[in-house]
Formats: structure tokens, sequence, C-alpha cells
């Protein structure tokens, strides 16, 4: 089936999606986008129901492999120690994410120059900067301005409660002498648009019923939609295809609603499919004219994909730590061994985290992210008695540097619902990595001990989370130069003039830092390029 | 899919898996009977439904004499099956609103409620992030402020 032709086809309506296309609405350019995935409804969310916990592991897991809804597609990572978790419908990965939101920082954009790793970016901090601002006001951010560990920005929103788990960490920081600072809350302290304030229920993983979490579904979708930009769900792109004339986009193949596979011709393309839905259908979009997939001709497609490899340490306190209360992720950070340091033994660095714990089934089923039930019996009692309700942990959140071999590319076998080839993931630990992982338990033992925790627990050996793929980065990065990237400096694919990438896979290095805030900025940058140069677009 | 001894074998692994809590007045698993919540289960899910059926059979000898040096010979034999039933044991009883309750957590859904906690006053953040304050920018700057083609 035919569909009438549009201005901008947006593939993805997640984080980037959203962004770009608010950027772009002021063109009054017909916009559509299309996304894989469905709305959920009020009903749907789990903390809505009693037993919202056990969705955590059916058909709310972050892993698409233990869900496996017809919208989702397969990963396989049996090659790799980290794999890929995501949500795929309206909101994009923004629906199940924590909402930790901290920028990146301006050192990020030049660790070649600064410390000999990685590459520079083709932009900087400062080029951003007007995004970032732009962007938390439309999501709504929370937290204390005044963090040393940047330059100056604003807040909108007082922080959050940063909790009697923050506020103890906090005082063994300060022990040390060491940063650390609210975190940055894509989360609302207060009442906005019909959105309610956070209600410290705790389950962000889980969707955030009340609204208060910036997601996308709560934040740019419904502004979108009334603004006329066309959304059409249930909707997964299985290739992007090509004017053999031309060298441009001319539109995509899309299996719809209806199970049939529909035409849709467009101007312009855009993806936004996250680090690893982007490199897959570009993989799978060869042609005559890129043999190796499409936009591909650096052979850069898939490569250097990045995570954020990361492990936790956590202390046991006299006090009683409240941690299932409170958004997740969100109560301190600390950036004291963000950069580099060569005393230190590795380039780059990494942040200390505090999550909050969990609830009870959580912890006992391993904890966030991890799979190892805790033991049975009588020990079993000994923890939940006199370890779970005491504990404050930090999470070591390390910079992965870029390294070709970790990289996605198609599965021969494996394929999703309409039959389009799975991604595959081959991805190991770097050395620069593990000794972060070592330094980083070694702080974080000292810092929770200077914070009056009685007894701490770390599992010393370099395995890293294995659900913690949260951060896919650095699959089509940017750069000037053709040989050595996938976009320019300003998201637009060097080998095909129309073709535009937002999501993380743009990502030139990754920071130590959730990118989520980054990747938003960075869409409504390209939005603007793309206004900016819109009469010369496509020379 | 059980008879009742098997039930009643499965519940008595139960109570050494999750043995009652009398400091916090929690009652043992199998008390509690998660055994019917873990069969409602298996219901749905064929591997479950085998682990279960597996180690019911192992245990069938020793219907009235579980104790935690069997439940250790079951765990060394029958390791994969029995981490099923550990996991789904721990999902049942830590899912049941009573047993929340006691743990200080809300029974029943968590919004639109969730939990009252305290904002820290002005002063307090104040206070606290003085230490930080005090030292001063800790960031490289190495564009110095400018964008890049500025
Ligand atoms: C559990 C979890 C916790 C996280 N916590 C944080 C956090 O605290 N802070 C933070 O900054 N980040 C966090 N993240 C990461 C954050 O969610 C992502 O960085 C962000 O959503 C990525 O945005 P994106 O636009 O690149 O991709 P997504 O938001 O993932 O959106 C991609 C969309 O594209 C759609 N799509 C893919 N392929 C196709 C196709 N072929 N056809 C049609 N549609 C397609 C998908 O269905 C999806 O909706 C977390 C993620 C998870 C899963
Ligand atoms: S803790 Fe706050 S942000 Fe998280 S789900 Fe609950 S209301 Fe939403």
């Amino acid at each position: 089936m035919e569909h009438e032709p549009v201005d901008v086809l947006i593939i993805g309506a997640g984080a980037s999606g959203a962004a770009i296309a608010w950027s772009l609405l002021e063109t009054r350019m017909r916009i559509l986008c299309l996304e894989q995935g469905g709305h959920l409804t009020d009903a749907e969310y789990p903390s809505r129901k009693e037993d919202y916990e056990l969705s955590r592991y059916a058909e709310f897991s972050c892993d698409p492999n233990v869900r496996g809804l017809k919208q989702d597609y397969p990963i396989n990572s049996e090659n790799s120690c980290i794999t890929p978790v995501n949500w795929n419908g309206v909101g994009g990965s923004t629906i199940n994410f924590l909402a930790h939101w901290p920028r990146m920082r301006p050192s990020d954009f030049r660790t070649k120059t600064l410390d000999g790793v990685g590459e520079d970016w083709p932009i900087n901090y400062y080029n951003l900067e007007p995004f970032y601002e732009m962007n938390d006001l439309n999501i709504g951010v929370s937290g204390l301005p005044g963090n040393t560990a940047y330059p100056e920005y604003k807040i909108s929103n007082p922080p959050i409660p940063i909790g009697i788990l923050g506020q103890t960490l906090a005082k063994g920081f300060n022990n040390m002498g060491w940063h650390w600072w609210p975190s940055d809350v894509a989360i609302l302290s207060r009442d906005q648009e019909g959105r309610q304030k956070c209600v410290n229920a705790g389950t962000c993983d889980l969707g955030c019923a009340a609204g208060a979490k910036g997601g996308t579904n709560f934040t740019y979708w419904p502004l979108l939609e009334r603004a006329g930009v066309e959304l059409r769900t249930n909707s997964r792109v299985r290739e992007i295809q090509i004017d053999e004339a031309t060298g441009l986009a001319n539109g995509v193949l899309y299996h719809g609603e209806d199970g049939q596979v529909h035409r849709q011709r467009a101007e312009i393309v855009i993806m936004a499919c996250n680090g690893v839905g982007t490199p897959r259908l570009l993989l799978h979009s060869s042609s005559n004219l890129f043999p190796e997939g499409l936009a591909n001709r650096s052979g850069l497609v898939g490569k250097n994909l990045m995570f954020h490899p990361l492990t936790g340490v956590a202390g046991v306190f006299k006090e009683e730590m409240k941690g299932h209360e409170g958004p997740m992720a969100c109560s301190i950070l600390s950036q004291e061994f963000y950069e580099s340091d060569p005393s230190r033994g590795f380039s780059r660095g990494y942040g200390l985290h505090s999550g909050r714990s969990t609830t009870p089934m959580t912890f006992a089923l391993g904890g966030y992210g991890v799979d190892n039930p805790i033991p049975w019996g009588n020990e079993h009692l000994e923890i939940m008695d006199n370890i779970y309700p005491y504990l404050a942990g930090l999470t070591i959140v390390t910079e992965d540097l870029p390294e070709e071999h970790n990289c996605v590319t198609l599965d021969a076998d494996l394929k999703d619902s309409d039959g389009i080839p799975a991604p595959k993931i081959n991805y190991t630990l770097g050395e620069n990595t593990k000794a972060m992982i070592k330094h980083g338990e070694e702080r974080a033992r000292e810092v929770l001990l200077a914070a009056g925790a009685e007894k701490v627990l770390a599992k010393n050996d370099d395995k890293v989370w294995w659900r913690a793929g949260w951060h896919q980065m650095g699959t089509c990065r940017m750069g000037n130069n053709p040989s050595n990237s996938v976009v320019n400096s300003w998201g637009r694919s060097h080998d095909v003039k129309n073709l535009f990438i937002v999501d993380g896979s743009i990502f030139v290095t990754a920071g130590a830092v959730n990118p989520t805030s980054t990747i938003q900025a960075l869409a409504l940058y390209v939005g603007d390029q793309i206004k900016n140069n819109i009469q010369t677009l496509f020379d | 899919m059980l008879t009742q001894t098997e039930m009643a074998i499965l519940n008595n692994i139960l109570d050494q898996l999750i043995p009652a809590n009398k400091k916090r007045d929690l009652p043992s698993a199998g008390k509690l009977e998660i055994a019917a919540f873990i069969v409602q289960r298996a219901s749905k899910n064929p591997v479950l439904k085998k682990d279960i059926a597996s180690i019911v059979l192992y245990a069938q000898s020793k219907a009235d004499k579980v104790s935690p040096n069997f439940v250790r010979q079951l765990q060394d034999n029958k390791p994969s099956e029995f981490e099923s039933l550990l996991i789904e044991t721990y999902k049942g009883y830590y899912s049941r609103p009573d047993i929340r309750e006691k743990l200080g957590l809300s029974a029943h859904a968590v919004h639109p409620q969730g939990y009252d906690v305290k904002k820290e006053s002005e002063e307090l953040l104040d206070a606290l992030t003085e230490p930080v304050r005090q030292r001063g920018p800790i960031f490289l700057d190495p564009t110095g402020g400018k964008k890049d083609g500025a």
C-alpha cells in the first residue's frame, strides 16, 4: 500500500524522535513519525496494579528478550557481557528510563585532544548549551543550581528530596573532601501542566503513571499530536529506500498495524531508533549503491558501540535507609573521579551514583540489573532483617571508550515477528574500563565507610551488571571526516544527503553520565541546523 | 496439576526457603501457601511446570522430612530447577500485600499515593553542599566557553 508523501519522516517516537519533531514544527513541513509500538494507556501502567512488581520480570521487563512483545525485536547478546535494554512504543525508552539527567561535561567533547583516547566531537558543550536549556524547559527538570562540576546553568524546579540515603552518603563525600551534588532529574518536584509531581513511588522503571517523569509520552508527544504531527503507531520500518539516480533516500517500507507492507515516501528521512535500532535498520537497508548497508561507506555503521558498564558497592548502615521510597536512580551524584588523572592508571573516569535500593522482592531476586537471587533459609532472614533495610549503595558508572570491535551486526538466524533480522551484539570490556571499575569500587568502599557504614558489600570481580545496556551510543558517530564517521557535525549522513540520524548512535564518545539530556539536546541542535540550512539542505 | 500430597511436599520445601520470621511476625512461605501461586504460574509456563514437577518427584520420598540439609541436596542435584523454584517463591511471597505492608511498603498499587518523603530544607541543602561549593569548580573547559565554528 502506497501512502501520500510527507516532507519529513521520523522513524522512532522515543527521546530523540520526539525532540526533533518539536524542533521542526515551526517549519510547517508535513511531519510523520513511524513507531513500531503503541501508546500506553493509564490502566496499563503496572504501578496502578497491586502486583506491580511481578511485571518487572515479565511484560514490563526492561529487557526485550524477556518481554518478547510483538513490537519488540529480539537481541542476540551471547557475545556480550552487557545486554541492551529498551522500550519500544510511544515514548521509546523514556517510558522505562530512570530520568537521571546529568549533562555531559565540556571535556567529554575533547577526549582525543585532552587524553589521547577516543575522538574529539565536531561540536562542543557550548554548541549544545542552548539546546540543553530549551529541552530542560520542555521536559521539566528538577535540581539544585550551582553544581561545581559544570559551567553554570539554570534549573526550573527545586530538587526532589535526596532522602535519608542521600543525606547520609553526602556526609561521607564531605568527610572525604570529594565532590557530590543532588542529582538533576527529568522528574517534576511540583505539578506542571497536567502532570502530577513525583510521589516517590519508586517504580520509574515501570513507567510513571503520575506523569512526573519526563517521558516523551507525557512531554513532547501530546503537544506534537495536537499540533498536527502524525504519529503512526504499530508501524515497523523494515527498510529505507534509495533513489539510485540521485542517491537520495526516497522513503521506507514498513509493516503496518494491518500486517501488510506499506510504502511511505518522504523528502527527508530522520532516524531515531536508538544506538542499536538505527544501525540495525541501516545494515538491513542495503542496495546496489550501498551493498554494505545504507550510509555505510565509512564501514562504521554499527561499530564503536559504547555502553556505560557499571557495578555496585553497598554499605550497611545503622539507620533504615528507606531505599524503596523515591525515584529509583536519582539522589546524589559524585563526579570527583570524572576526568583523567594519570596517577590512577586509566584514562577518563567515572561517576559514583547513589541509586536508591528497591522493594524487597526485587532485592531478593538480586537487585535491579542483576539476576542472582539472594540465599534462602536462615541466611535469607538474616539478610532481609539486618541488611536490606539498612542499605545505601553506590554504582560506579564508567566512561566506555569507543572500540571498533564492539559492534552491532545483523544476526544470521534470529528475526523479529516481521521477519527482519535481529541485531547481534559483540562487546567486551576494555582494559581501561576494568581498571576504572576496580578504582571505583575502592573509592566507593572508602566513602561508604566515611559515611558511617558498618559493613561494605562488594562483588570484587570485574563482572558488570548484565541488564545495564541502558545507554547505547556510538554506532553511527558524527565527525567532519567521512572516512572516519557516519554523519556530519549536524547529524546528516555523509553518503545520503537527505538522511539524518539524531539518536545516541551519533555520539562520538560516551562520557560517564546518563545520555538522554545530551541525546535530546543534540536532536534539537540537528533540527536547528536543518532549519538554518533549509535552502541548501541537500547540497 | 499437583496432588494434595505433592502440594504439601512443595509447601514443606517453601518453609525452608523462607522460614517464619518471628521478629517481624512474618509467616513462612509454606504456611502462606505460596505453592498455590507457583502452581498457578506454572500452568502458563511450560518450563516452570517441568521444573516444579521434577523437584516434586525428587522430593517425594521425603514428604514429611524436608530439612535444610535435604534442600541443600536438592539445590546441588537440581540447580536450575531449584533456582526457578527459588525465584518464584520470592515473587509469590514478596508480592503479597500483607507481607509488603509488614515490611513498610504500600500494600496496594503505589500510584497515585506513593510515599511521603520529607523535602530537605534549603538550609540543610546549603549546609550539606557548602564544603563542595567552597572547593570551587572542578571541571576542565578546553574550549574556554566558546562554541566550535563560532
Ligand atoms: C531501564 C532504563 C533506564 C534508563 N535510565 C536512564 C536515565 O536515568 N537517564 C538517562 O539519561 N537515560 C536513561 N536510559 C536511557 C534512555 O532511555 C535512552 O538514552 C533514550 O531513550 C534513547 O533515546 P533514543 O531516541 O535514542 O531511543 P529510544 O528512546 O529508545 O526510542 C527509539 C524508538 O524507536 C523505535 N524503533 C526502533 N526501530 C524501529 C523501526 N524499525 N521502526 C519503527 N520504530 C522503531 C522504538 O520502538 C523506540 O520507540 C534508560 C533506559 C532504560 C531502558
Ligand atoms: S518515583 Fe516519581 S518519577 Fe518515579 S515513577 Fe514514581 S512518581 Fe514517577
